[in-house]
């Protein structure tokens, strides 16, 4: 049967047991770790549902100002509600260490003891069992508080503090220095009686659901229970009560103001609405008269051009009547001048006819008859004629005097009629001005009309908008109104929030004290389960490099079985054998080994019961993890086998009989220049790429385990560096009741706490809002803006918040968001914070012009305990910070180890292959006369290069995965934002690490290759 | 030896490689081999006599022309059907033995012996073989003839119709070569086994039946000795 083939792999097992064995305790080992934390993962979470279900775990808890009255707690517990009092005050214990002080519970988070018994009379107490180890508090011990000795009647754990964190916000926990003590209920009025407390008691109430009230009902529940002042026994709180309600009187008169004026702008637009109503009908008749006044004006032009045309005809006529009279003129001074010659004339002619009268009258005296006769026949004719003639003469002297009048007249005349015609000219130009003016008139009455037209459309716009001005106002007011009414509800229910008697409300998947652990576990088992699986992957890939090597070598021989008739199958059966049968039996040992011994489950649930205060757990071991611990190794290696040499069994009988090869790769690579040694060294390289693949391949896993360790330990060390040198403060007081005045020396800050989601995992974001002189934190100038905020780096790198960025935060109930823009990042690594103005702070979160609830400082200051929530100093910073270094110590020791180890053994057995391969061809160069330095070149320096190019790629390679996996999977649930980038020098070391890493194994393996000797290759041609 | 025809080879071509590098091994080669025969192929290197028993052997496929083994023509089989005609068929003996280096004598025996729904007596073989006492050796514990009486009984053992011998005394001195041949000899006449031995040792032609001789890819000569020598009395091995 084919089983005598199993018998030559178990042969085989035997022949090579060394690296097998050595495969083999990596196995065991990545097993035993892999099962060891998956089993202390599953007893941890079994551990926790079990202890919950039995210790009655709080659905959530809650905080109130005053203790609930009888009639409230039956209210909500008539729905099916169950409530458990948690009061407790925090009490100094032996110096600086701190016990929070609770009675002990009956219902709702019942305390699991670890040993010894409940407290039963007055001076007995079960201390918390973290605390209780720390300080090596056994049942017995006594213990001195509020100035009352306890004696430790038993230690135990309770589900609500299974993460023993002081304040939700903390991140660390520090059991060496705060616990739990749980004692009768009158042992606990009595302590507190004492006054001795670090702070006032806290309300506390723990509850389950019912069927009857969702979560949600039961927050409205709450919310809607008030107190009386009267019920209020702490003096600070009552001033603090009286100050916040004194406010809320300002507010509320604030908003009735502005309701008032509110209603007065209203009234105001009302009337404006009128008065534009009005004003619009005036430009409408305005409006509607546009026609008429510009028909007139366009009449009006007409008559003045018609004016303008009969004044020059008028002056035309003017001119040619002046002419006229001009020239009248001159005819009447020429005629004047006949009339003047005339007239002379006249005379002369006068002068003559009387001259001839007188002759004539002479000559009737004549002498002569005759001529007397005849003078007397003319003297009458003549007499007459000088008679006539002198009224001629008359009449022409009058016509003389006529012309001479007349003339006069014409001057007069024409003078006048050039005065005319002068003002004919300017009443024709005053007529043009008249039509041109006119003609403007229509233009600009044209423009009127189009004027008015816009002025009317503008006024129906006017009217439009004033009404909806006054539509506007109206609603204004009546928004206003109902903004007063809201802004009182809002006012009540903001003084509601800090004195309707609620003050925080948690379900246990948001504390991060409840379930921590369980919590915490998930992330390692998941990681566990695939790390285990990668891990059999490598180290089955490495059986099968020599599977390869040895099917190489037994070529022949496999083409010989071929040809009897074996099959494919039974033969490549028995290859796989080897690594399913190494694997199998390595995780066999692995899981037993994880299961069976102290150091396997127990010392990983050690792990856990060593942070987190958990009750005595029983280690579980599900099938799954047996199943995971004894199958998947031997099928993981046979897969990986059966897919890495099912390729070369796949060859026929007869190319396996001459042991054909494949091209050997870089047989054709020619470098000019380089040197045969060099040459030979870079085709061996390529020639071993397999080998070197798996090197790299080993490198890559066991950096992965190597960079988680030191991204733990860079992670942890900046914890401790960054929050002592980062922290500038002395002391931070967080008041419960702040007062007015900020204590001498201490430099104030109103602390407002939000929350963030992140990978699944909410944490506290503190909004710090801070004065300009506080020299605590390198802020420098504050955003002048309500929306930017300076963000601490923890912050930053927990959310990968970029300067810049806007992002969102919910306030404490998460009710409320708000959205903020990162200004700016500052090194500050102590808190998820952000920074903003102090003022800008109070107007954001509604406080008064002096509210402050946090007081920073470089020395102790004196406030009364009383009004504190708690006092934060650097030195518990600096003792916290050093405890994830302590604490994670072991395991970053341990996994770089490992990771130390993986890689030597893995890099060994592939060099040292390289070299068994290599024996005949290494013999032959001997022969041929080479030096072991030469041959050691030749063979082994390659992988010096194989290391080198490969460290070169995987440091970087990891690093980025690991960065990429280890704030999303493996420090999520922590509330710390440290980015765990390297120093330079850090890779540097890791690089020399691989390499020195290297050198050991080729100075191994050089004494190796020396030992090979010539005779091989003629023992083997034999 | 019967006069039935065992093997039958006709006009078997084969050739190996392209263009230039191009070579025509065998060139049409026919054969008859009858039950029980034991044959001698003979040829000089390269002539294709190692390649002719490879075709046969199913080890190496065939161009043209036929092979049939006891009724099974090889030509077209595949994979599982050619893996099984070998088991079924034949027993190959190696001039370097080929043996499982981490098994032992009397295992890798046991290996073929699985193979077979017939197989031959372990022990038995193992005695005729004269590796009785070497039976829990390994194969790097004996010498070269030893481990090629291994070989031999490993192919025997699945009691093979027809034995396969690729210059089966090639990697042996003279007198560890006569043991063999006689072991061979002797493994014919007690079981029968047809015999194909390619052998370039010119000597043992007169130990069998049938010699056939290739050159260049033909069969040159093709005869049945009248007369056949003992291994035992054969010279210059």
């Amino acid at each position: 049967m084919g089983w005598i083939l199993f018998k030559r792999a178990l042969r085989d097992l035997k022949a090579g047991w060394a690296r097998y064995l050595a495969l083999s305790v990596l196995i065991i080992f990545s097993l035993f770790i892999v099962i060891s934390l998956m089993g202390a993962s599953v007893t941890v979470i079994d551990g926790t549902e079990k202890s919950n279900a039995e210790h009655c775990r709080e659905d959530g808890e809650f905080s109130v100002f005053v203790p609930l009255r009888d009639d409230e707690v039956r209210k909500i517990e008539e729905k099916g509600v169950k409530l458990e009092k948690m009061f407790y005050a925090d009490y100094e214990v032996s110096g600086s260490k701190v016990l929070r002080a609770f009675k002990v519970r009956e219902n709702i988070n019942r305390v699991g003891l670890v040993e010894g018994t409940m407290p039963e009379k007055d001076d007995e107490a079960v201390i918390e069992r973290r605390f209780a180890e720390e300080n090596k508090i056994k049942p017995g011990s006594k213990i001195k508080l509020g100035g009352r000795e306890f004696t430790v009647s038993g230690i135990g754990a309770a589900p609500d503090y299974n993460n023993m964190i002081k304040k939700v916000s903390d991140s660390v926990v520090d059991s060496k220095s705060f616990g739990l003590i749980f004692v009768t209920a009158d042992a606990y009025d009595k302590l507190y009686a004492s006054g001795d407390s670090l702070s006032s008691e806290e309300y506390y109430y723990a509850y389950t659901l019912g069927s009857q009230m969702s979560e949600e009902d039961l927050k409205k529940a709450l919310e809607d229970i008030e107190f009386k002042l009267s019920d209020i026994d702490d003096e600070y709180f009552k001033e603090y009560w009286e100050r916040m309600t004194g406010k809320k009187d300002d507010l509320l008169e604030g908003i009735d103001k502005l309701k008032d004026g509110a209603k007065e702008l209203k009234d105001g637009a009302k009337e404006l609405a009128d008065g534009t109503k009005e004003y619009h009908d005036g430009m409408k008749e305005l409006k509607d008269a546009v026609p008429d006044f510009k028909k007139g004006v366009k009449d009006l032009d007409k008559g003045a051009g018609e004016l303008a045309k009969g004044v020059k005809e008028y002056t035309g006529g003017v001119s040619k009547v002046a002419s006229g009279t001009n020239s009248l003129s001159k005819g009447t001074k020429v005629l004047a001048g006949g009339t003047k010659a005339l007239d002379k004339g006249a005379k002369q002619y006068g002068d003559g006819v009387n001259a001839y009268a007188d002759t004539a009258e002479a000559a009737t005296k004549s002498p002569n008859p005759y001529v007397a006769g005849t003078a007397k026949e003319f003297a009458g004719p003549a007499k007459q004629l000088a008679t006539v003639y002198s009224d001629i003469q008359k009449g022409v002297s009058g016509i003389n005097s006529g012309v001479v009048n007349l003339n006069g007249g014409t001057k007069k005349l024409y003078s006048g009629m050039k005065l005319l015609d002068k003002s004919g000219a300017a009443l024709k130009n005053g007529a043009n001005s008249l039509h041109k003016g006119t003609t403007a008139l229509r233009k600009g009455a044209n423009e009127l009309a189009e004027g008015i037209d816009k002025l009317y459309d503008g006024s129906v716009d006017i009217k439009d908008g004033a009404k909806e001005l006054a539509d506007g106002a109206k609603e204004y007011s009546d928004g206003m109104n109902e903004f007063a009414d809201e802004a009182n509800k809002f006012v009540d229910e903001f003084f509601d929030i800090k004195t309707s008697n609620l003050m925080v409300f948690m379900n246990s998947k948001e504390n991060p004290r409840v379930d921590a652990a369980a919590d915490d576990v998930q992330i390692t088992y998941t990681a566990s389960i695939i790390f285990g699986v990668l891990l059999v992957m490598l180290f089955a890939y490495v059986i099968s490099v020599f599977i390869v090597h040895t099917i190489d070598q037994e070529s022949p021989v496999i083409g010989a079985l071929y040809s009897m008739g074996v099959k494919r199958r039974t033969l490549m059966l028995s290859y796989v054998a080897v690594p399913v049968l190494v694997s199998f039996i390595s995780g066999v040992i692995g899981t037993v080994l994880a299961v069976l011994t102290p150091a396997g489950i127990p010392a990983q649930l050690q792990d856990s019961l060593s942070y987190y205060s958990m009750p005595e757990v029983k280690i579980k071991v599900t099938p799954f993890i047996l199943i995971y611990g004894l199958v998947i190794p031997p099928v993981t290696a046979f897969i990986v086998n059966v897919l890495v040499i099912r390729k070369r069994l796949k060859k026929t009988p007869l190319s396996l009989l001459k042991n054909e090869q494949k091209a050997v790769r870089g047989k054709d690579l020619k470098i000019k220049g380089l040197k045969f040694i060099s040459m030979f060294r870079l085709r061996q390289m390529i020639r071993e790429l397999r080998a070197g693949l798996t090197v790299i391949l080993g490198m890559f896993m066991s950096l992965l385990v190597a960079l988680m360790a030191l991204n733990t330990m860079v992670y942890c060390g900046k914890v401790k560096d960054y929050y002592v040198s980062q922290t500038k403060y002395d002391y931070m007081y967080s008041y419960k009741y702040p007062t007015e005045e900020v204590p001498e020396g201490g430099y104030e800050a109103v602390a407002e706490g939000l929350r963030k989601e992140i990978y699944g995992y909410t944490f506290d974001v503190t909004m710090f809002g801070i004065t300009k002189d506080n020299p605590f934190f390198d802020t420098g100038d504050l955003p002048d803006n309500d929306t930017d905020v300076v963000i601490s780096s923890a912050f930053a790198v927990k959310y990968n918040i970029k300067a810049g960025d806007e992002f969102t935060v919910k306030d404490g109930n998460g009710g409320r968001m708000y959205a903020f823009r990162a200004a700016k990042i500052i090194d500050y690594s102590a808190s998820l914070a952000m920074f903003m103005d102090i003022g800008r702070c109070r107007d954001l979160f509604g406080k008064d012009d002096k509210y402050f609830n946090v007081v920073f400082s470089d020395h102790a200051l004196d406030i009364d305990s009383g009004r504190l929530y708690s006092t934060v100093t650097k030195s518990d910073i600096e003792k916290s910070a050093g405890i994830y270094v302590d604490m994670m110590g072991p395991m970053i020791t341990v996994m770089s180890t490992a990771s130390a180890v993986i890689f030597t053994v893995v890099m060994y057995l592939m060099v040292k292959m390289m070299i068994d391969r290599s024996t005949f061809n290494i013999s032959l160069v001997k022969i041929f006369g080479f030096r072991n330095k030469e041959v050691r070149k030749m063979y082994l320096d390659g992988n010096f290069f194989t290391v080198v190019i490969g460290a070169l790629i995987v440091i970087p390679l990891c690093k980025f995965i690991m960065d990429y996996i280890y704030p999303r999977y493996l420090v999520s649930n922590v509330g710390v934002g440290i980015s765990p980038s390297y120093p330079p020098e850090l890779f540097v070391a890791i690089f020399l690490v691989i390499i020195g890493l290297y050198l050991v194994i080729n100075a191994v393996l050089t004494g190796k290759l020396k030992k090979i000797n010539p005779a091989i290759v003629l023992k083997n041609r034999e | 030896m019967s006069e039935e025809t065992f093997l039958t080879v006709k006009d078997l071509k084969k050739s190996y490689g392209e263009g230039g590098s191009y070579t025509m091994v065998l060139k049409g080669v026919s054969i008859k081999i009858f039950k029980g025969e034991m044959c001698v192929i003979q040829g000089t290197s390269g002539s294709g006599k190692s390649t002719l028993l490879n075709c046969i052997g199913g080890l190496d496929s065939i161009d043209s022309g036929s092979v049939g083994v006891a009724g099974t023509l090889i030509e077209g089989l595949k994979g599982e059907k050619l893996s099984n005609y070998r088991r079924d068929n034949l027993g190959f003996i190696f001039q370097f033995y080929n043996l499982v280096p981490n098994l032992t004598v009397r295992e890798n025996i046991q290996v073929c012996e699985y193979l077979s729904k017939d197989p031959l007596k372990i022990d038995e073989l193992i005695s005729v073989l004269g590796l009785t006492e070497h039976q829990y050796k390994f194969p790097s514990q004996l010498s070269g003839g030893q481990q090629q009486r291994c070989a031999i009984a490993r192919a025997l053992v699945k009691n093979p119709k027809v034995l396969l011998c690729d210059e089966p005394t090639g990697a042996l001195d003279s007198k560890t070569s006569r043991d063999i041949l006689m072991l061979l000899e002797k493994i014919n006449k007690q079981y029968g086994t047809t015999m194909l031995i390619v052998t370039h040792n010119n000597s043992i032609k007169n130990m069998v039946d049938h010699v056939i001789y290739i050159k260049d890819g033909e069969i040159a000569k093709d005869y049945y000795n009248e007369t056949k020598t003992p291994a035992a009395e054969l010279e210059d091995l």
